[in-house]
């Protein structure tokens, strides 16, 4: 009978109830902080990561005109003018239709019109990634809010 | 005493959150305020902006892959105002490496309105001087010296032509606006520029997803054979030289799928600075003659005439004629180029002779109705409908025509009174060297887009003749070729042509003095593979079509047997004995 009134005398001290309630607070405060860096977490590293997708682009953007104009420059060097100066110089001179001998090669056909083909890369792919992805957490809510649907 | 605390407590803590509350209300009455929606706004605005996306304009290759049409980076030097520290200083530098004046860029750069951020200072400045430019600026940086500040380049593309005169009658040109002009470059202009995009590009990073590919313009292969055309074009700048034409155009083509793998004509511009345009041309008609201009073409189209004749049965190849130098039609008076008369004749005759007075009698012998039938279908006074911008349409009279002549009949039939242009003749003789079926001229062989390549198939424009007379009509001409020992004749090789010499029309009659001499032939006779169609215009050296025109066929039949690699007959037969 004692040993019970001393367990509910101990229950029911101002102390205890005090530290209770300031543990709920402080155990919340601990969840918010926690929220607080997911959150910013999250947003540094979504922030990080678009900005490298940007500088991606960027990189795409200056790789494509380099080789627009390494193609440019390579065909400036190619050009029938300048192939003829180079072959002149070389020692060649233009071949008359009598000193041409034809051969005949079985199963050859000459190069049809298609050598670019392999020169063309098929274009990347368009990632669409869902919106959870690259919104923030106040945005997920405010489009929540917005149309009314929480998953 | 700990009540008294207590009250206190509740006071002070009942105060705080009055406090609370209403920095909450202030919260929310700021927010959704009207200068909110202000601000808001005007955040938006400056949360990024919109920007347009220029798609890289699609390149143009020949049938072998060699780049005829490509691109290169330029810049557009420009001051960013605010980040300005010295005008002065770069006023000084720009005008040096810009060859501007130092007065000019610094008024541009201190008296610009104050709402701008951003002045361009020169566009379409190459990538040398630019590197120049920033190689300074890093200098400058180095030893802490920011006179610099705010320079900036915008790197974009500018139209490039490596060959940079060959075939520009074909390809056209773009100009700075990036709109295509003549040839190639205006008639696929929408497919070679791509579609541009305009998008609102976010300042941040998080919605960088958002910027869309804008895909680059569509490229292009031509049929063009890059070394065949600058053989060809070197031929026909040797002949103005070589007989004192004025202007000229060959075209070869393929006559079994209308494929154009040379076309060159005169004059020629630089691609790379087509501010020459002005001082070339004195109208569109001129940038490319093959198909811009429509003449009188005389005697070649006699062939087309004979083509009708045999086709419709009026005429046999051995159908007797005989010349008495003269013949009337219409009540006019007709005679042949030399004024004699070449007696007995058969049509083979006729055509080597090209006696004017024997062409006319077959014309009148047809009748107007079945003759004008067969220039119908041979598709005079029409567009070939080739995929080249600024093409003429020429002019075929018929009878119900107010301008019409029963005359007319006569002279049509030998080419006067009637215009072509050089590629409408060409596409015309296509039926006479294809088994009878005329082809359609075309320039583009295959477009690239996405990884794909796209052939354009060859498209026929009708059956004027059978096959029959197309085969006899070719014996006929190369026979008439071999027995005039025609200059165009190649050596190894037999070859079906017609020369024709045409006098000039102008307000007061024919001018007797200039001709225009042109010729139309093809081989092998045995299995056509190309045809070539020559026009000079008001040669010097001789007014006659079989010394001038004749033998510049033959240099570029030579030319192109060797380039697209077509043995001569006899190792031909050896090869398909095999």
């Amino acid at each position: 009978m004692q040993a019970t009134q001393i367990i509910h005398a101990y229950k029911q001290a101002p102390w205890r109830v005090q530290r209770q309630w300031v543990g709920a607070f402080l155990l919340s405060l601990i969840g918010l902080a926690m929220i607080a860096a997911l959150y910013l977490d999250v947003t540094a590293r979504a922030a990080v990561a678009g900005r490298e997708i940007q500088e991606l682009r960027f990189d795409i953007t200056t790789t494509q005109r380099i080789n627009a104009d390494l193609e440019t420059r390579l065909a400036n060097m190619t050009s029938t003018i300048e192939m003829q100066r180079r072959a002149l110089e070389l020692g060649y001179r233009p071949v008359k239709p009598g000193e041409l001998d034809y051969v005949a090669v079985p199963g050859f056909s000459l190069p049809e019109p298609e050598i670019l083909l392999v020169a063309e890369d098929a274009p990347p792919q368009v990632l669409s990634l869902p919106a959870e992805y690259s919104q923030s957490l106040i945005e997920w809510f405010d489009e929540r809010i917005k149309f009314g649907v929480i998953r | 005493m700990r009540q008294q605390y207590a009250i206190r407590s509740m006071i002070l803590a009942a105060g705080l959150a009055l406090v609370a509350l209403a920095v909450i209300v202030q919260m929310f009455r700021i927010q959704s305020s009207e200068q909110a929606k202000v601000f808001l706004s005007q955040g938006d605005r400056y949360s990024g902006e919109f920007r347009m996306f220029y798609p890289e304009r699609g390149e143009i290759y020949d049938r072998l892959g060699h780049l005829l049409a490509g691109n290169r980076t330029v810049y557009e030097v420009g001051v960013s105002l605010n980040e300005m520290t010295s005008p002065e200083s770069l006023a000084h530098t720009l005008s040096t490496y810009l060859g501007l004046s130092y007065e000019e860029i610094y008024d541009k750069l201190t008296d610009s309105p104050e709402t701008w951020e951003y002045i361009v200072v020169q566009d379409f400045v190459g990538a040398e001087t630019v590197t120049l430019l920033q190689e300074l600026m890093q200098d400058l940086e180095e030893k802490d010296d920011f006179h610099l500040d705010g320079l900036g380049f915008k790197p974009h593309f500018q139209r490039s032509y490596p060959e940079t005169a060959l075939a520009s009658n074909v390809l056209g040109f773009v100009t700075r606006d990036g709109r295509g002009y003549f040839g190639i470059e205006e008639k696929y202009n929408d497919l070679l520029a791509g579609n541009p995009v305009q998008v609102w590009v976010p300042r941040d990073p998080n919605k960088a997803l958002d910027i869309p590919r804008v895909p680059n313009g569509t490229t292009l292969v031509l049929t063009v054979h890059r070394d065949l055309q600058a053989k060809v074009e070197s031929i026909l700048d040797d002949a103005l030289s070589n007989y004192g034409a004025q202007n000229g155009t060959i075209i070869v083509m393929d006559p079994r799928n209308g494929e154009i793998l040379a076309m060159a004509a005169t004059p020629r511009m630089n691609l790379n600075d087509y501010g020459n345009y002005f001082s070339l041309y004195d109208n569109g008609s001129q940038y490319n003659r093959s198909i811009g201009m429509a003449y009188e073409p005389g005697s070649v189209l006699k062939i087309l005439t004979m083509a009708a004749a045999l086709d419709s049965g009026t005429v046999r190849p051995d159908t007797p004629f005989l010349d008495t130098g003269s013949i009337q039609v219409g009540g006019i008076t007709i005679q042949n180029w030399n004024r004699d008369a070449w007696g007995q004749q058969n049509m083979l005759g006729c055509l080597q002779h090209s006696l004017n007075v024997c062409l006319a009698w077959v014309s009148t012998q047809m009748g107007s109705q079945s003759f004008y039938g067969y220039m119908e279908r041979f598709g005079l006074g029409h567009q070939t409908g080739i995929d080249l911008s600024g093409e003429a349409v020429g002019r075929l009279k018929v009878p119900g025509d107010t301008d019409w002549y029963p005359v007319d009949l006569g002279t049509n039939a030998f080419g006067q009174g009637i215009s072509v242009t050089p590629l409408q003749m060409l596409m015309a003789a296509s039926a006479i060297a294809n088994e009878g079926r005329m082809v359609t001229p075309h320039v583009l062989y295959s477009m690239l887009r996405d990884g794909h390549q796209y052939n354009v198939p060859s498209q026929y424009a009708g059956s004027p003749i059978t096959a029959e007379t197309a085969r006899t009509l070719s014996d006929l001409l190369a026979v008439s070729l071999e027995g005039e020992s025609s200059q165009a004749l190649l050596a190894g090789y037999r070859l079906a042509g017609k020369t024709g010499t045409a006098q000039i029309p102008t307000n007061y009659g024919y001018d007797s003095t200039h001709t225009n001499v042109s010729f139309v032939g093809w081989g092998p006779v045995d299995d056509p593979q190309f045809m070539v169609y020559i026009w000079l215009q008001q040669p010097s050296a001789s007014i006659w079509s079989s010394e001038t025109a004749a033998p510049v066929f033959s240099q570029v039949a030579e030319q192109t047997v060797i380039m697209l690699n077509i043995p001569p007959d006899s190792v031909r037969s050896q090869l398909s004995a095999k």
